[in-house]
């Protein structure tokens, strides 16, 4: 199929061959700018005016910690793997943060370094488990979501502990989109990881293993990184939710397991492997948030919530798949 | 066993016979010394702990991890994988009731309406995964998240006026009662268990099940009909979970919000604990039974010690990998 690729280049035009390349993108951001529209829509209908600043920070504050997961969780799923144990080290990332995190800068600065470490560390597990083990991926984030829910439950045994308020309103500040600036950032560490040779043999690995251990990439050491960025980023995530709810539960992260899948899926990720972007599963977060907030306004019972969100991903995950195929097919 | 079985088609190194018995039969013997030793070791800590009522009592609960985790085996023996185990659960549990209403004479079509239910959710999973190709992983957390809102919806989040029904008398009596002097739920468990194994072992669609999970397109190529066999398979997966959750409200009486949610990840545990390979075409049932009853006497043991909540998630986890790391691993790259 590359090799068909590379011969119809020269024959279309660059703008169509971008349009091929990068469809799982494009599809994401019009469904993404779909749903704005008729959340404004429906918002104008209700209150007689279109959302604002308050609408767009509470927005953006609370898919923070979707959107920093589904980053982790994008380098995993290139590579062809998955990482169950996302919600757990949100859990873990949460309780750290709510117990230990006290005010003043150095505290501050000092427990986000620490949990990151932790996020990282846990993610480095996963990965040696994955890559020297040669262990199947979900297999193995499956238990380490046990080991981090325990650890979680350990240092957070009930609901409580605290965050500074001052932290709160550096990571998702409620007055202003502050955390938009953190997003551009992930979104530049993208385009810049995607460019470094890791970046490169994440994709490839994704891709085909076989063909890319030829190829000299050293696999497990991939793997390896991979996982731990996804435990990072999910300690990140973790640290956002601390910061959204400003104080701790080490079982408010669960939901973010199969949520962030889901958002990697609605962003244009390929499942299996090899083929996304994680700028598409921050756009895939944000749906995400989108269709709750268009429910919420639509005032549909929200114990439908689950039912319409279910929905809501096959029937995205067909019709991107469907507008692949006949882009393929126009091809060739 | 002979020709076209799963342990011809494995590697050259799983071939070798070791006191007489094939890799997999081997691990369906593992599953079951961990019960054995796990019984053993719960008796040393906690002396009762292997008397018979209280092993009745742990293969009882191991009969519902037991019974999801037919339907999982079912599925992920062609490679796929069930997520939507807890609220096919949930949802078979509180239609089971607020069909039936709690008599007895209501009984026979409440069940009829409940398993019916779990394979519709099945037979709507495997169409999505094999005609729209959508990943089965994804296909089943939606399935998931679907029947949670209609759960929840049609429920109104089980305030509605017959969700507070109990199960009907006859399904409960049956549940708790016994049969040829064996507990009722154990026997029902034994037939699934004998059924299953004689289903995947000795029908041809068992055999397609296995050929499937080996090799999907020389499967194709041989005239299997793949799409059907896969949705055959997940239908099961959702008529078993709507088993267990039947028996679950027979056990207890009443219906819950939440209570199908250890089921995912104990009926995976089980499957992987009793040597079924997850990316599919290997792995017998007996071996999931066996890895159920390990996986709840290891439960139970912690429970006697006293180990809070954290540490059993904690062993948990840790038991898994360690099994893992004993069995699950791939071939070497060659």
């Amino acid at each position: 199929m590359r090799i068909d690729a590379v011969r119809a280049a020269p024959r279309r035009s660059p703008a169509l061959h971008w349009i091929t390349q990068n469809i799982g993108l494009i599809l994401v951001f019009v469904v993404l700018a779909a749903a704005i529209v008729l959340y404004a829509g429906i918002y104008w209908l209700q209150q007689d005016a279109l959302p604002g600043n308050f609408e767009l920070t509470s927005t953006i504050d609370n898919t923070m910690p979707l959107a920093m997961s589904a980053v982790g969780q994008t380098i995993v799923v290139l590579t062809r793997g998955l990482d169950l144990s996302v919600g757990g080290m949100m859990d873990l990332a949460n309780s750290l943060a709510a117990v230990h995190m006290k005010e003043g800068p150095g505290s501050m600065v000092l427990w986000t370094l620490l949990v990151l470490a932790a996020g990282a560390a846990g993610g480095l597990c996963n990965g040696l488990l994955v890559g020297y083990g040669r262990l199947q991926p979900i297999l193995v984030t499956l238990a380490t979501l046990s080991i981090f829910q325990g650890i979680a439950l350990f240092i957070l045994p009930d609901p409580g502990g605290a965050i500074p308020p001052a932290y709160t309103a550096i990571l998702v500040n409620t007055g202003q989109p502050y955390a938009l600036l953190y997003l551009v950032a992930v979104g530049l560490f993208w385009y810049a990881f995607r460019r470094t040779a890791i970046g490169v043999s994440v994709v490839a690995i994704g891709n085909d293993e076989n063909a890319a251990r030829a190829n000299g990439i050293n696999v497990i050491r991939t793997k390896i990184i991979a996982y731990t960025l996804s435990g990072f980023f999910a300690a990140a995530a973790g640290l956002c939710l601390a910061a959204t709810a400003t104080a701790g539960d080490a079982t408010s992260g669960n939901g973010f397991t199969l949520t962030s899948i889901v958002a990697v899926v609605l962003g244009g990720v390929s499942l299996f492997g090899g083929r996304g972007s994680a700028v598409g599963s921050l756009a895939g977060a944000f749906v995400t948030t989108m269709i709750v907030n268009v429910l919420f306004f639509s005032h549909i019972d929200p114990l439908y919530q689950s039912f319409y969100e279910g929905l809501f991903l096959v029937v995205a995950v067909v019709l991107g798949m469907a507008i692949r195929r006949i882009l393929k097919r126009r091809r060739s | 066993m002979s020709g076209g079985t799963p342990e011809t088609a494995a590697t050259p190194a799983a071939g070798h016979p070791r006191l007489g018995l094939t890799r997999d039969r081997r691990r369906i013997l593992y599953a079951f010394a961990a019960a054995v030793l796990l019984f053993v070791l719960g008796e040393i800590v906690h002396p009762g702990f292997a008397s018979l009522d209280s092993v009745e009592a742990i293969l009882t609960v191991a009969t519902f991890v037991g019974l999801v985790a037919a339907g999982q085996t079912f599925v992920v023996l062609i490679g796929g994988i069930d997520l939507s185990v807890p609220w096919v659960l949930n949802g078979a549990s509180i239609l089971m009731v607020t069909s039936s209403l709690g008599q007895d004479d209501r009984a026979a079509y409440g069940l009829v309406v409940t398993l019916g239910m779990g394979a519709l959710a099945g037979c709507v999973s495997g169409l999505g995964i094999t005609v729209l190709e959508v990943p089965a992983v994804v296909m089943t957390l939606a399935m998931n998240g679907i029947m949670e809102g209609l759960t929840l919806g049609l429920s109104g989040g089980l305030t509605c006026e017959t969700c507070a029904s109990y199960a009907p008398p006859l399904v409960q009596q049956a549940v708790h009662g016994s049969l040829l002097g064996m507990p009722t739920v154990l026997l029902l468990w034994l037939v699934v268990i004998v059924l299953v194994s004689f289903v995947l072992n000795r029908t041809s669609f068992g055999r397609q099940t296995y050929a499937i999970g080996n090799n999907v397109m020389a499967s194709y190529l041989a005239g299997v009909n793949v799409r059907l066999v896969t949705v055959l398979l997940y239908m099961l997966s959702g008529i078993f979970s709507a088993l267990a959750g039947i028996v679950l409200v027979g056990f207890g009486g009443q219906a819950s919000l939440g209570m199908g949610n250890p089921y995912l990840f104990q009926s995976i545990a089980a499957v992987v604990i009793g040597g079924v390979y997850i990316l599919g075409g290997r792995g017998h049932y007996l071996g999931s039974a066996a890895g159920a009853i390990s996986l709840v006497a290891l439960i139970s043991v912690l429970m006697a010690l006293n180990m809070p909540e954290y540490g059993r998630s904690i062993i948990y986890g840790v038991v898994i990998l360690v099994l893992l790391l004993l069995y699950g691993r791939e071939e070497a790259e060659r």
